[in-house]
């Protein structure tokens, strides 16, 4: 349950590359050097390391087409561990090494394997593998901040106290926690009683007893306008709560519940804090939805909090219909493009977005020249080099609850335009970006008096809901769109 | 003394840590680790410097300190460092403890004799005992932390250091209420389960010796670091140990409970470290049922921790049906589905759980072999959400384009086996509007993985041949990602009619182009395409020798004399001359080379042309072959001509280059010194052999080459030996060094030589060591002095050192027990060569080495009342180090 190295690496496109921090276990490294006796094969230095990952991880030479060593079709690239051909005097291959990769970052770490190297043991009977998977995401949450993108100088902040962070977390090669963004809070006194701490929840809070619990639901959605290809869409939710509560364990209660009819929350999965589970919360799956028994809520999620806001659950749903419906149709006329585009927001959605916005991208074709468009509701943008329009809908669709664009845009042929392989000729989309405040698409809700606090003071409960969406493409239905899932099958 | 300043200590140490070989080849470890202590110690070294300093040592301890001795005198260093710090300096003092327990461990020094290894796990201990704060204060919490992951570490490494101590470390855990717990319980846990362990290996152990095992309050168990436990893991049933006993394992029975029940409060990661553990004990003990897990099994179900599932699964593994039910089995196996395509989770665990259903424990397994197989639960319809779409990143795409292959070959099912291929199909559009080079070289690894499964679906086969050719005709530069993929095919496939069939309607479609239309560039494609196919003995290959020829009449290529054209042309050929069917296109084949030889505006490439058509028109066919055949594949060459040398495959290049040994087939070995050599020569390594392929047996023209590790040595020349024969005495080779600077040093050797056959090789071999000692030379005066001179010299020499102002020199002082051997006897051992008073019977001895290129190192050695003394004079202080440990390698009894 150990590993062997660590390194956190950053690399521009065309640049070598540069190790911006490494960690070596030698105690952990002359375990692996005893388990794999004659097939050992030693962490090699920096340097050496470099351009083996770059390479497996297809980064190194951006101008050829073709590497053997880096393209070869029987080589896999499957599974989440690498195998790492060192190059040099003592050759050999390490494996297996962990990889993640986010923007110029790569974290990468070599799990001990607990096993005699050959046979090559699968990857899952290894058990440091899911802990260096955790620490690795750790890391990353760790050093990239919770947007994601590893900003310059956040990164250059957090890349300086990382050796202190990786004292605390992995010591000796052995993760004992993952790294947590902030700084820890003090470490509060041992308790009175004979109750033990969390390991989880270093410290404790005074003041004000406040509980809030946040409901996120994200729609996602393909629609093809066609009868062949069946439009798809689907929702998944997250329950993040962030509970200020005094005392060293102090239990809540989440209930979730749905409307009468409502279709069963699937693949609920718990943040490692709740408590107990009822064994029909867990039973709807999206992989297998005969079930027709199937438990209807309400959920309860009983658990004690963490200090640090946390996600208490996630589930999936499938709701019978999307929120809004579109229609796009592209026409080649002579030397322009004729677009027409309606929307409709159906009726049982609540009509009051913070923000409900259309991009109508267009790829492969230029720069846009002339825009002749005209919307029932709403603004236009045009951004020219971007080769995109942007239908703003504002807060509400009008009481038709139905909204059209039509009109031509042409394009010149000269200047560079966006350039995306899949969207050649009329396959084209739009992607619809929105945000309703205090909806579900599931109907799932927290409701303020069904969350227990089992605490001294009486705390400040404050629940909330929201639907955004993610990946809401409406394609072009007189062009040929890419299938996106296996769904169609059925 | 150039002692580097505070500030200049954080280039150096990460100048080190970024490669310690190139590091260390401009100073020596032992003057590294040196100057490392020396600044450790010094009191106005800051405490952030001071961790700094730490790290080489923590991070590569068998660097710094190549020995045991040296391991242990540096841990002595560190300890006392750790008795000396202040109590506030935390920080400091838990880098202290993580680079004593490395030092320790990594240079085996965790043994009973070793002093320093006792005291620092007794230290270790002491300071976990103060649970809840209670003397030290929160603030030592870290340190406390520290010391219980240090002793986790010294049991892993010796599993049942601590398991006498059972008692104590069950007392400390349980009064431990700070989230300190978490690291006691994990130690706890870990040295029940070695213990536990422990005692399966002895014979007849029973319920007694479990229950004096949990109430063991005793010293560590020092045996634990003379023999390792064999390590098991209980995926693999059979190979489990046994602990027999009764029903009565009451005591054990609530200790393992005890620790489920608190594991809540432990964060997931060492959750499911402890639950591992637990794992390997019950499995371990007979009389504890699995169903212990039971009340812990809904909420790891239900989690979304990667670990804790991870962790579900190895318990699934471990006791299948004993604690799983068919329906937790189902459940399961369908989280694992969903969990590989969960939009909440990142890439990298989702491929892992891909990878888990592939190795999925069932309770019934059909194979046991660990190699990836398909659940018998796992349907189509199950694994339709696991369909790849052009919107997956590469790897994702892949892994589940590999799992529907497994999916709908087990279930025989044609429609879904249309859908990859229709998702195949998707790739290539997008390949063909200039998608990625990414995307590329993704869509030709999914189409080897296609066809490595259905490559006998005769209908999709030849589709995909048929829209493999269409795409190529409208991107010839994927030539080498064709040529790839049907070489991978030919190489996995049992059945090569697939590339067979690619081939030729390449090779038709590249002959029917109008040879006006073929621009220079695709046709650098396109030959390489027909050089494959060249090599197909089943492909007739007359099309392309027409081809060819219509190309050279009608095109001016001839006229432009193109030199990598012509060499492509002239490789196609050669493959041609090796064919089978040669006799189909010989007429048609003499008539190409022969315009190319009179009028391709090229000399190479006439000449070349010319001596492909002798070869063609006055060879027979077996000799033809026989004088073609390249590449150790092919079997032994006998020629290597430069008519290859432009031919594009690796293989036959190599029979150009020299090529790498699989192993070393070279030795050297050292002759003993018989320390009367006047030159610069530090011994007489000779070449030999050991157990080699006959290929090997008779070596030409061996050149060795010797690469410096530091920068302490003049660059060495390469040495010449004309033949080497097994069955012949080997010959001696002497080593000149020139030091710039008389420290030991290796020196990495390699060697290339020629074989019977011609092939050139390298070969690595094993390392030369240079040790202090080697580097002695006597006093450098002519042969005829005097005693009486040197006499004078060395006491002048003495003097002067003594009175140096300039503080290079040093002089000291070495004691030691004379023991059984004669003082006499170490002299004449050691320094016989470099004595300067020769009588035997004088009481001191004195003795002069000369380090070249400049050094002198005084020894004077008499005989005190019980020991032996030697002062020792030197001009350099660099040095000391270096003779105190050769002093004391010699005059060590043991």
């Amino acid at each position: 349950m150990s590993i062997r190295a660590l390194w956190i690496i950053s690399h521009c496109k065309g640049e070598p590359g540069t190790v911006r921090f490494s960690k070596r276990y030698p105690t952990v490294e002359r375990r692996a050097r005893e388990m794999a006796g004659a097939k050992y094969v030693a962490v090699p230095e920096d340097a050496a390391v470099l351009h083996p990952l770059l390479t497996e991880l297809a980064l190194t030479d951006p101008e050829k087409p073709f590497v053997a060593a880096r393209d070869d079709c029987a080589r896999p690239q499957r599974s989440p561990a690498l195998e790492l051909r060192l190059e040099g005097r003592e050759g050999g291959a390490l494996w297996p090494l962990l990889a993640v990769t986010q923007g110029g970052l790569i974290l990468a770490c070599l799990p001990l394997v607990d096993a005699p190297p050959e046979p090559r043991p699968p990857l899952p009977s290894l058990a440091s593998v899911s802990q260096a998977l955790s620490l690795l995401a750790g890391l990353q949450a760790f050093l990239c901040g919770p947007g994601g993108k590893a900003e310059a100088d956040l990164l250059a902040s957090r890349l300086a106290i990382l050796p202190a962070v990786v004292l605390q977390v992995c010591p000796l090669g052995t993760p004992l926690d993952t790294p947590q963004a902030g700084l820890p809070p003090a470490p509060s006194p041992p308790a009175a009683g004979a109750q033990k701490q969390p390991a989880w929840k270093p410290g404790g809070h005074r003041g004000r007893a406040t509980v809030n619990v946040a409901l996120s639901e994200h729609v996602r959605s393909m629609q093809y306008g066609s009868r062949t290809k069946q439009d798809l869409w689907d929702v998944f939710g997250t329950v993040t709560c962030k509970c200020e509560l005094e005392g060293v364990l102090p239990n809540v209660t989440v209930t979730l519940s749905l409307p009468p009819n409502g279709s069963p929350l699937q693949d609920v999965l718990v943040h490692p804090c709740v408590t107990s589970l009822d064994s029909s919360v867990l039973t709807a799956s999206s992989v297998d939805d005969g079930d027709g028994s199937a438990f209807s809520g309400p959920y309860k999620f009983p658990f004690s909090p963490p200090l640090e806001p946390f996600c208490l659950c996630s589930y999936t749903s499938q709701v019978p219909v999307p929120p809004i419906l579109g229609s796009y149709q592209l026409k080649e006329e002579e030397h322009q493009l004729k677009v027409t585009v309606s929307l409709k927001l159906h009726e049982s959605v609540k009509n009051s977005f913070e923000y409900c916005e259309a991009h109508l991208p267009f790829f492969n074709r230029g720069q846009l020249t002339n825009v002749d468009v005209r919307v029932s509701s709403g603004q236009l943008e045009v951004s020219r080099e971007k080769g995109l329009l942007v239908w703003v809908l504002g807060q509400k669709f009008p009481r038709s609850l139905e909204v059209s664009l039509g009109g031509t845009v042409s394009f010149s042929g000269q200047a560079q335009g966006p350039v995306e392989p899949l969207c050649t000729g009329l396959t084209a989309y739009i992607k619809l970006y929105f945000r309703v405040p205090d909806l579900t698409l599931s109907g799932c809700s927290v409701d303020q008096h069904s969350v227990q606090v089992y605490s001294s003071a009486k705390p400040r409960i404050s629940t909330s809901r929201e639907l955004v969406s993610s990946e809401y493409y409406i394609w072009n239905s007189t062009g040929d769109a890419p299938v996106s899932s296996g769904l169609m099958m059925l | 003394m150039a002692a580097p300043g505070p500030i200049s200590w954080a280039p150096r140490v990460a100048a080190f840590s970024g490669s310690p070989s190139r590091f260390l080849s401009g100073t020596s470890p032992e003057a590294f680790l040196g100057e490392l202590l020396r600044d450790l110690r010094d009191d106005r070294t800051s405490e952030a410097t001071k961790v700094l300093l730490l790290s080489p040592l923590q991070e590569y301890p068998l660097v710094l300190c190549p020995s045991a001795s040296v391991g242990e005198e540096t841990a002595e260093a560190l300890m006392a460092l750790f008795a000396h710090a202040p109590p506030k300096s935390l920080n400091l003092r838990c880098h202290l403890m993580l680079a004593i327990t490395s030092v320790l461990i990594c240079t085996s020094c965790v043994k009973r004799d070793v002093k320093v290894a006792g005291s620092f796990l007794d230290l270790l201990v002491l300071t976990i005992q103060d649970t809840n704060d209670h003397k030290d204060g929160s603030a030592f919490r870290l340190l406390r932390a520290m010391a219980c992951d240090c002793l986790r570490e010294m049991e892993t490494c010796f599993p049942g250091l601590l398991s006498q101590k059972l008692e104590a470390l069950y007392f400390l855990k349980q009064q431990e209420t700070t989230t300190l717990h978490q690291a006691y319980s994990l130690l706890y846990t870990l040295v029940l389960k070695n213990a536990v362990h422990l005692l399966s290996q002895q014979t007849g152990a029973g319920d007694g010796d479990l229950k004096s095992l949990l109430a063991g309050n005793e010293d560590f168990d020092w045996q634990a670091t003379e023999k390792t436990l064999p390590p098991f893991r209980v995926s693999t049933m059979e190979q489990i140990p046994m602990l027999q006993t009764s029903t009565e394992t009451k005591e054990l029975k609530s200790v393992v409970s005890l620790l489920l029940e608190e594991s809540y409060l432990h964060n997931p990661v060492s959750q499911s470290a402890l639950l591992r553990e637990l794992i390997q004990v019950v499995a371990m003990v007979q009389a504890l049922s699995p169903a212990i897990f039971k009340s812990q099994l809904l909420r790891l179900f239900g989690t979304m921790d990667i670990s804790l599932l991870h962790s579900t699964l190895l318990m699934k593994g471990a006791f299948t049906d004993s604690l799983f039910t068919t329906e937790d089995e189902n459940f399961l196996l369908k989280r694992l589905l969903g969990m590989a395509q969960h939009p909440l989770l990142n890439t990298s665990q989702k491929l892992f759980y891909m990878d888990c259903i592939l190795h999925f424990p069932e309770n019934r397994p059909m194979s046991l072999n660990g190699e990836e197989s398909l659940p018998v639960l796992v349907t189509p319809r199950l694994a339709i959400s696991l369909l790849p779409t052009v919107f997956n990143d590469s790897s994702t795409m892949l892994c589940r384009m590999n799992l529907l292959c497994l999916v709908y070959l087990e279930a025989d099912n044609e429609e879904g086996v249309g859908y990859l291929y229709d998702h195949l199909m998707a790739l290539r559009k997008i390949v063909d509007n200039h998608g990625t080079r990414e995307m590329t070289t993704t869509f030709f690894k999914a189409v080897f993985l296609f066809l490595s499964y259905f490559y006998h679906n005769e209908k999709l086969a030849n589709e995909m041949t048929k829209s493999l050719c269409e795409l190529y005709s409208r991107h010839c530069n994927l030539a080498p990602n064709l040529i790839n993929l049907t070489d991978q095919i030919q190489k996995h496939l049992e059945d090569p009619g697939w590339v067979i069939k690619l081939l030729n309607a390449l090779q038709n479609q590249i002959v029917e182009l109008p040879v006006s239309q073929v621009s220079l560039q695709s046709l650098c494609w396109h030959l390489k395409i027909l050089g494959r196919v060249a090599k197909e003995t089943q492909v007739s290959q007359r099309s392309t020798v027409h081809f060819l020829f219509n190309l050279l009449i009608s095109s001016d290529l001839c006229g432009s004399g193109d030199w990598r054209m012509g060499n492509a042309i002239l490789a196609i050929c050669r493959n041609l001359l090796q064919h089978p069917s040669l006799d189909q296109v010989f007429v048609d084949l003499a008539d190409l080379l022969q315009f190319m030889m009179h009028r391709y505006e090229d000399t190479d490439i006439r000449d070349h042309a010319r001596f492909y058509y002798t070869l063609l028109t006055n060879l027979s066919r077996e000799k033809l072959s026989g004088v073609l055949a390249m590449g150790p594949e092919v079997g032994q060459a006998k020629v290597r001509s430069l008519s290859s040398i432009m031919a594009e495959s690796e293989e036959q290049s190599s029979c150009l280059t020299i090529q790498p040994t699989k192993q070393p087939v070279l030795q050297l070995v050292r002759l003993r010194d018989d320390g009367m050599l006047g030159t610069l020569c530090n011994g007489r390594p000779e070449i030999s052999k050991g157990e080699v392929d006959s290929l090997f047996h008779k070596l030409f023209s061996i050149c060795l080459h010797f690469d410096l590790t530091d920068s302490n040595y003049e660059e060495m020349s390469d040495i010449s030996v004309p033949c080497l024969f097994i069955n012949r005495k080997p010959p001696v080779v002497f080593l000149k060094l020139k030091p710039r600077q008389p420290y030991p040093t290796s020196l990495r050797a390699c060697a290339i030589f020629t074989t019977e056959d011609g092939l050139s090789w390298h070969t690595d071999l094993a390392d030369v060591p240079v040790a202090f000692p080697d580097i002695f030379q006597p006093l450098p005066v002519p042969a005829d002095w005097p005693l009486e001179t040197r006499e004078q010299l060395f006491e002048n020499l003495w003097k002067s050192l003594c009175a140096d102002e300039s503080r290079q020199s040093a002089i000291s002082l070495f004691c030691f027990e004379i023991g059984e051997r004669s003082l006499r006897d170490i002299i004449d051992s050691h320094f016989h060569r470099f004595l300067i008073s020769k009588q035997a019977d004088q009481e001191l001895q004195k003795a002069l080495l000369f380090l070249p290129p400049q050094f002198h190192v005084l020894l004077k050695i008499r005989n005190a009342e019980d020991a032996a003394r030697v002062d020792v004079a030197m001009d350099n202080w660099k040095l000391l180090p270096f003779i105190n440990s050769y002093l004391k390698s010699i005059t060590n009894p043991a």
